[in-house]
């Protein structure tokens, strides 16, 4: 048996790596692109659709999935692993209610999943899950919108706004520089569309947008309400650049006459 | 001592059930739910021994939900969920600790626009049913007429019954959903 | 146990692929082709047969046995019919298991299982086959026709990995990649079953290795919905009744013994 330490689970390399773990990033990194952000009262889930096939239905293709009434979640990476994740998360969900009387809270269902995905890097003969979670949602009786994110390794995190997938480096860093704290409703998904467009090149239709405002309270938003949102960010990029434009010219213009002015100021 | 009445109309099915909890001869509550939304178009009612009642009803609402949650909101239908519970039910009376709960389904098929009743006891007996109540029926009543002889129902019970049951509480079930009834 | 904690399991390649799974893929693209179109009112499958030789004794499959001629096209549930490509003994398993699952949900619902959930089902026991126990993935993907009433009729495949999608009409195995783009050049969404008939045995009769078609090398099937009960009905059709229709479609070889008869 060619048994190398990269290719057994549960054994660390001589320099400390868990190399099935850093791998099962890879498929992440290979799976289209998803954004959260959390706005002053909803949050919103924004995922890159992959464009369907001519004779394919688009029904059955799902990056988003409800957990329960008030808990969403969005995947990058292996499709069918999440498939099985989520199933597992909505049992959850369903079992919690039943033993305690009450919804789980976005942190619980965080946990459980992230604890589900590290075992699957501890245990024998498995391979981890080759996918990334977004979860949002609001906790019963409480208005305070929740973000969390999981990796493969089992860690979870609470954000204001991250990425997961395809080019989520690229994104993270324009929500760091372009997030706010207690953004509104319309201010949250125009920052998701926008973000999503840092690296969907296709617009609107390749774009698939959630937005939950309170308590078991989520909405999809339409093909035609994204174009609308892309082609408003469109315009004010195409004034921005206007202006930046004119302002340069504006500048130049000035210098030319300030040039001129002492031009003349030395002729005279 | 509870009381659970079914009565399906034309376009809707109608579930009463009383909202004294006894014990002996002892009223512990008058405002006692015992139903149970197990999705848009099903609402369960419940009797029977109390604790397992509950139990029951929570244990099937959760896996109703569960399947409407895994089936990305394509809810069982009335003769399906009927079907679960009575299989939870003839598996438990085998079992070495069984539920002692009777049950009324009250649905609404929104597929074929029909209501329904279904009568299910501990035994895992099912049967489909125009109303679990005997009175003055007809099918083709609207539920205006329903609810109207859901009244007659009360009145005869109250008459005949050795203690207050406190009233009902009674919910529709029809293409909109799970409603209640106020003025009963 | 000791294969518990085997490391033979599928496992990630540093580029975060999985080999094991695209070897699954591979040895179904060289296995017999099968095709399936959603017509509005039923569904096609058709599929090619490789077992094929003179001395192969098909007299039991003649009569067309419960469920399917044997090979490639089997009926999962009394809504479901599924066409299979890849390794013929681990599909025979995943068939057992659909059929179960079918009868387990008949048994809890007393309802038909609804398709996708079968598909779900079916894609839950693959995806496990990629993940856990130090197992290799089933070597099949299948096609699923089938009815219910929440998405009437319709059509899924799924692969090794355990994913699975709809389709109008899609192909899987040998050729495929003609198959989809004769079908995407061809289909129409309003296209009527005897329409799509007529579509599945031109492709297939471009896809296959052979010039002419003939029951032994062909398994072909249809849903449909019962006009008056609304029940589904699936038609697993015979060989006798293959050899009908291709003759019917002007598709069929000339038959041998007629031409001896005119000599």
């Amino acid at each position: 048996m060619s048994r190398s330490y990269d290719r057994a689970l549960t054994v660390f390399s001589p320099d400390g790596h868990l190399f099935q773990v850093e791998y099962a990033l890879e498929a992440v990194r290979k799976g289209t692109c998803a954004v959260g952000l959390r706005g002053q009262d909803v949050v919103v889930l924004g995922v890159e659709k992959k464009s369907v096939l001519q004779l394919q239905d688009p029904r059955t293709v799902r990056k988003v999935a409800m957990l329960d009434d008030h808990i969403c979640l969005a995947f990058a990476g292996l499709t069918a692993d999440g498939r099985v994740l989520i199933d597992r998360a909505r049992i959850e969900c369903q079992s919690h209610r039943l033993t305690v009387e009450d919804p789980v809270t976005v942190e619980y269902i965080t946990r459980h999943i992230a604890t589900i995905q590290q075992k699957y890097t501890q245990s024998g003969g498995v391979r981890p899950f080759g996918i990334s979670t977004l979860i949002v949602g609001f906790d019963p009786h409480d208005t305070k919108p929740r973000l969390y994110q999981t990796e493969p390794s089992g860690i979870y995190s609470e954000w204001k706004a991250n990425a997961i997938g395809r080019s989520s480096k690229t994104v993270r860093e324009f929500l760091e520089k372009n997030h706010k704290d207690g953004m509104s409703r319309d201010d949250a998904i125009k920052l998701t569309v926008k973000s999503l467009l840092e690296v969907v090149q296709t617009g609107a239709k390749n774009i698939e947008i959630s937005v939950m405002e309170s308590y078991g309270k989520i909405t999809s938003l339409d093909l035609p309400q994204i174009e609308a949102i892309v082609t408003e960010i469109e315009r004010e990029k195409e004034a921005e650049a206007e202006r930046k434009r004119s302002r340069l010219a504006a500048t130049a213009a000035g210098q030319a006459a300030m040039t001129q002015r002492a031009g003349e100021g030395s002729g005279q | 001592m509870d009381i659970v009445l079914g009565i399906r109309v034309q376009d809707s099915t109608i579930i009463a059930t009383s909202k004294a909890a006894t014990r002996g001869i002892s009223v512990l509550k008058t405002t006692d739910d015992k139903t149970r939304a197990l999705n848009t178009h099903n609402l369960l009612a419940y009797t029977g021994e109390a604790g397992d009642t509950v139990q029951f009803a929570e244990y099937i609402q959760a896996n109703i939900q569960l399947y409407t949650m895994r089936e990305n909101d394509i809810e069982l239908s009335p003769k399906a969920t009927a079907s679960f519970v009575r299989n939870e039910l003839a598996t438990s009376i085998r079992s070495r600790k069984p539920f002692q709960v009777n049950v009324l389904l009250g649905g609404f098929d929104p597929k074929t626009n029909t209501p329904s009743l279904n009568w299910i006891d501990y035994l895992g007996t099912q049967v489909e049913l125009p109303y679990a109540a005997h009175g003055h029926y007809r099918p083709d009543m609207k539920l205006e007429e329903g609810l109207e002889l859901l009244k007659l129902s009360l009145k005869e019970l109250e008459t005949r019954m050795p203690i207050d049951f406190k009233g009902v509480y009674v919910k529709v079930v029809d293409k909109d959903g799970i409603r209640d009834v106020a003025e009963y | 146990m000791a294969r518990r904690y085997d490391s033979r399991t599928t496992i990630f390649s540093p580029e975060g692929r999985l080999y094991q799974i695209e070897y699954a893929m591979e040895a179904i693209s060289h296995a017999g082709t099968v095709l399936g179109v959603l017509a509005k009112d039923g569904i096609v499958l058709a599929a090619e047969k490789k077992v094929t030789g003179k001395l192969l004794d098909l007299t039991a499959t003649k009569e067309g046995g419960y469920g399917g001629s044997g090979e490639k096209i089997f009926l999962l549930n009394s809504n479901v019919v599924a066409g299979v490509a890849g390794i013929t003994a681990d599909a025979n398993s995943l068939v057992n298991f659909a059929r179960q699952a079918a009868q387990r949900h008949l048994y809890l619902y007393n309802e038909d299982i609804p398709v996708e959930l079968l598909a779900q089902r079916l894609c839950d026991l693959k995806q496990g086959y990629t993940q856990h126990g130090g197992l290799r993935p089933f070597g099949v993907s299948l096609l699923y026709a089938g009815y219910d009433p929440h998405h009437n009729f319709q059509l899924y495949h799924s692969d090794p990995s355990g994913n699975y999608s709809g389709w109008k009409a899609t192909s899987i195995g040998a050729n495929n990649g003609t198959a989809q783009s004769l079908l995407k050049q061809e289909y129409k969404d309003d296209i009527t079953l005897e329409e799509a008939i007529g579509l599945t045995l031109r492709v297939m009769s471009k896809t296959m290795d052979s010039t002419t078609l003939g029951s032994e090398k062909l398994e072909f099937a249809t849903l449909t919905v019962d006009p008056v009960t609304k029940a589904p009905k699936a038609k697993v059709y015979r060989p006798a009744e293959v050899d009908a229709l291709l003759q019917k479609q002007g598709l069929a070889k000339p038959d041998e013994d007629t031409e001896m008869k005119a000599t």
